[in-house]
């Protein structure tokens, strides 16, 4: 073994300790991945799933199938945690939203847990139906979210406020909190400075990798296990991007 | 060890190839797919796609009288359809073991019906297993064939769609895992030749039916022994240490409940809460109520009633937990154990965690976890149902129908896409062959005024279109059939079917020739129709319309999308020429969007080139000429 072998060894023994802490006392984190089919949605949602399995945790994930090529919406459970028990998540339990087209993200903002957080792609796919003048699509659905995720964490604040009888400061600092944060990514544009834009999933899973307790090489090791080995080099410039992006949003890499 | 994330589906073909299958047959189907799509990638076994779920069912059934140990699998329409076989087979009973997976959708993700199948195991006598997640999956199925042999039935393993479409971990066998390869080559049993087991004749099918009452009787003792035993049915937490009275010491975990911490109940009393449940539901109870005690059933046909007996008397109140009907519930009511079920949960729909939360709150359990009804989205986003690919061949006709206002019985296929805005064409879409008949019977019942006609596709005219036209035909009705043959089973993802060239396995076999066997069956009319030629679609549909007895049209455009991903040249639209007519938004197209430009405050269209196939049927039908291809209108403006 190499110098170089034991330090990676030994970086990544540090990062599985760190994911077993994090999930230590039945903590579960549940990641929903959506997007219009087509989009990529189902690997992304493997790669999130095989990077828990490879970090030593117990996964479960559950996707909508069979549709999924036909340009509706579609959607993938993860549940992280040291025992997980269901594959599916409750409303209102989503840690981590991550929507790969943004009319997606809007529609599923409200399952998002107080103190969530949504990682949203820019892009924006209008359905057929939008062009027969019944529905409208929300071309301002990033700004919704962010007024929305703003405006629960004053309502749940308002909420705390009465419950502590006026302690007011207190009650703001929880606002944050209690809402949801919205990262927007420009996916398309980074996943194509990458090499294209069908790396744009493997942009939005580096964001969201920041969030996660696990360390870049168990990503990298299950983005390989899910591409093909020929686009792998891009996929992995893809993933980097996207961690640079979600580490400049805020996230904190393991 | 091993361990690998799989779905349900996925670790049930594992555990078959395991277990030394070496015949897999099956018609595919959402949520069963995987499974076949799964074994045919094993090394050492034959799997096919079948024309129907019937043959597929008597395919794995002769493998099995054949001496192999065999599988097929199916949704719970495809049950209904091999039903006959299901029922027989249980009688003559098997020589190589025969695993049946029945795949059901409760919410109905992609069904047609929540039927509960659990009731084919009633009605057979088949006994069933429920996994409740992939490793139990991959476990069971391998029990499923030993079972079948030695009490010489089939087996089946009943799945919901939230175990057959679920990712978790599976831990390997460590003596298989590894090499693929690895699996020792199955040992075939010799092949049955026993006319008193495999002919149904009244003089032999009487004592199968007094053995099958009989075999029934053991199977009864193996659940009650598997669950005393712990090994098909276990009870949560697993510790034992307060035998309750009644219980029988000394036996396995199943026999041995321990007395359950009580629970807050909302009146501010406590109750020890029993839960006995299976599969999907079990995992939702679980996630609900994790305080209470679980009997956890794997065997759910025949049940182990003694063992659920012995579990009722150590809680205060016991709950069955149950997708659809009451099944548990009513065996256990009929056997004199009280209990509490579809009062507090509800009789259709997938049983989610929140769902069953909502049902212990209501039955009066202190959950603050599921006091409150929670948002899941936001449903005033606008709806995005799944829609007709880009450059579908099936488009051209839909509107084309649409435009003729004629009465469309449809089937079960991509088509039905069309049957919501923008194109709503489609008047019935019910289960798989129903078309021609329906549209048979509705001509008989006096037809409409703008004409009627039956819509299947290719796979489901094999599946079961033939006899239905065959019938129309003999019965000398004027019938309209439409065959959109795109040449591939497209809806569940792209599988082969006799139309292809190639089986499931790869190996070359000679395509059918839909159109001679429409002749054959005595169509005297029958029109090949390119269905990217609107005014020929029109066309084709009044001449079928008009001609005097049975006619079929045939399309003949491959999908889009299988076996593989058919692209060609843009179009575009000269936004100076749009005049905002939306003929083209009637199409449904999903690369045609509005612009913020508008004329007469409509919006005018634009083409998203990078999705665009050039199918060219918005140019054909766009009136100013507005739509031409992309390259052309380049060469215009160079």
């Amino acid at each position: 073994m190499s110098a170089d072998d034991k330090t990676a060894l030994a970086a990544h023994a540090g990062a599985a300790g760190a994911a077993r802490a994090h999930y230590a006392g039945g903590v579960v984190d549940d990641v929903m991945v959506v997007g219009v089919g087509g989009q990529g949605v189902i690997m992304a949602a493997a790669i999130i799933a095989d990077t828990a399995m490879l970090g030593g945790l117990d996964v479960k994930l559950s996707e909508t199938r069979g549709m999924s090529q036909r340009g509706g919406s579609v959607s993938s459970h993860i549940r992280i945690g040291e025992t997980v028990v269901a594959p599916s998540i409750s409303p209102g339990e989503v840690d981590y939203l991550l929507a790969f087209e943004s009319a997606e993200g809007l529609r599923l903002a409200p399952s998002l847990v107080p103190g969530g957080v949504a990682i949203v792609n820019l892009q924006q796919i209008v359905p057929p139906l939008a062009s027969q003048g019944e529905f409208a699509y929300p071309f301002d659905a990033i700004e919704r979210m962010r007024a929305e995720g703003a405006a629960a964490g004053a309502r749940a604040a308002g909420g705390e406020e009465r419950a502590a009888g006026g302690e007011e400061r207190a009650a703001g600092g929880e606002a944050r909190a209690a809402g949801y944060g919205v990262i927007a990514v420009d996916g398309n544009a980074v996943g194509e400075a990458a090499g294209s834009i069908k790396v744009t999933g493997v942009v939005l899973v580096g964001a969201l990798s920041t969030h996660l307790p696990f360390a870049a090489e168990t990503w990298e090791k299950a983005i390989a296990a899910n591409v093909p080995a020929s686009f792998l080099e891009m996929n992995l410039a893809a993933f980097a991007a996207g961690r640079h992006v979600g580490a400049a949003e805020g996230g904190e890499p393991a | 060890m091993d361990k690998v994330l799989m779905l349900g589906n996925e670790a049930i073909a594992r555990g078959a190839w395991e277990a030394g299958v070496q015949v897999a047959a099956a018609y595919p189907g959402t949520p069963s797919t995987e499974i076949v799509t799964g074994l045919a990638g094993y090394d050492g076994v034959y799997a096919e796609w079948s024309t129907n779920e019937k043959v597929a069912y008597e395919v794995a059934f002769g493998a099995a009288m054949g001496g192999a140990r065999a599988l097929t699998a199916m949704k719970s329409a495809g049950a209904s359809v091999a039903a006959d076989p299901l029922i027989s087979s249980v009688y003559t009973g098997v020589n190589g073991g025969l695993v049946v997976c029945l795949a059901g959708d409760p919410g109905m993700a992609s069904g047609m019906t929540e039927q509960d199948d659990r009731y084919f195991g009633r009605i057979s006598s088949m006994p069933m297993l429920e996994p409740a997640d992939s490793q139990e999956c991959y476990e069971y199925v391998k029990l499923a064939f030993d079972l079948s042999e030695d009490f010489d039935v089939p087996v089946m393993v009943r799945l919901s769609i939230q175990v057959a479409h679920q990712k978790s971990i599976v831990r390997l066998d460590e003596t298989m895992s590894g090499e693929e390869t690895g699996r020792p080559a199955p040992e075939r049993k010799p092949p049955d030749r026993k006319t008193e087991k495999y002919c149904l004749l009244p003089r032999f099918s009487r004592p199968l039916h007094i053995s099958l009452l009989e075999r029934f009787e053991r199977l009864r003792r193996f659940s009650e022994q598997s669950a005393a035993d712990g090994v098909l049915a276990f009870v949560e937490p697993a510790a034992g240490a307060d035998v309750a009275a009644g219980a029988d010491a000394g036996s396995g975990p199943a026999a041995l409940p321990l007395r359950p911490a009580a629970l807050p109940l909302r009146d501010g009393g406590v109750a020890r809460i029993g839960v006995v449940s299976a599969g999907a539901a079990y995992i939702s109870a679980k996630e609900a109520l994790p305080g209470a005690s679980f009997l956890k059933l794997g065997m759910i046909h025949p049940l182990p009633i003694e063992a659920i007996r012995r579990f009722a008397a150590t809680v205060d109140r016991l709950f069955v937990v149950e997708e659809l009907e009451p099944y548990l519930e009513e065996q256990l009511l009929a056997a004199g154990i009280a209990c509490e079920g579809k009062r507090w949960f509800p009789q259709w729909g997938e049983l989610t965690p929140v769902r069953v939360g909502r049902g212990f709150f209501a039955a009066g359990l202190d959950l603050p976890r599921w006091a409150q009804e929670k948002a899941a989205e936001d449903v005033s986003v606008i709806p995005r149902p799944p829609v007709l690919c880009t450059g579908c061949p099936h488009r051209g006709m839909a509107t084309a129908m649409k435009k003729l206002d004629l009465d469309v019985h449809g089937d079960i296929g991509c088509y039905d896409l069309t049957t919501l805005p923008p194109v709503s064409h489609m008047h019935s879409a019910v289960e798989m062959g129903a078309s021609i008949p329906m549209e048979q019977g509705f001509t008989r019942a006096g037809g409409s005024e703008t004409g009627s006609i039956a819509v299947i596709g290719d796979s489901t005219f094999l599946h079961s279109g033939l006899t239905g036209l065959l019938n129309a035909v003999h019965q000398r009705t004027n019938v309209t059939v439409l065959i959109q043959d795109n040449s591939i089973t497209a809806m569940t993802g792209g599988q082969t079917n006799p139309g292809n060239e190639r089986t499931l396995a790869g190996a070359e076999t000679k395509p059918v020739d839909i159109a001679a066997i429409c002749k054959a069956l005595g169509v005297e009319y029958i029109e090949i129709v390119d269905p990217y030629d609107y005014q020929a679609c029109l066309d084709a549909l009044k001449a079928g319309l008009a001609f005097d007895g049975p006619a079929v049209l045939i399309t003949n455009r491959p999908c889009m999308l299988f076996p593989r991903k058919v692209g060609g040249a843009a179009y575009v639209v000269d936004e100076e020429l749009c005049n905002a007519c939306q003929q083209c938004m009637k199409l449904g197209c999903p690369s045609l969007s509005h612009t913020e430009t508008t004329w007469k405050d409509r919006h005018k269209v634009a083409i998203d080139a990078e999705t665009c196939t050039g199918c060219s049927l918005c140019a054909q039908l766009c009136k100013p000429g507005a739509i031409a291809p992309a390259t052309a209108t380049k060469a215009g403006d160079a």
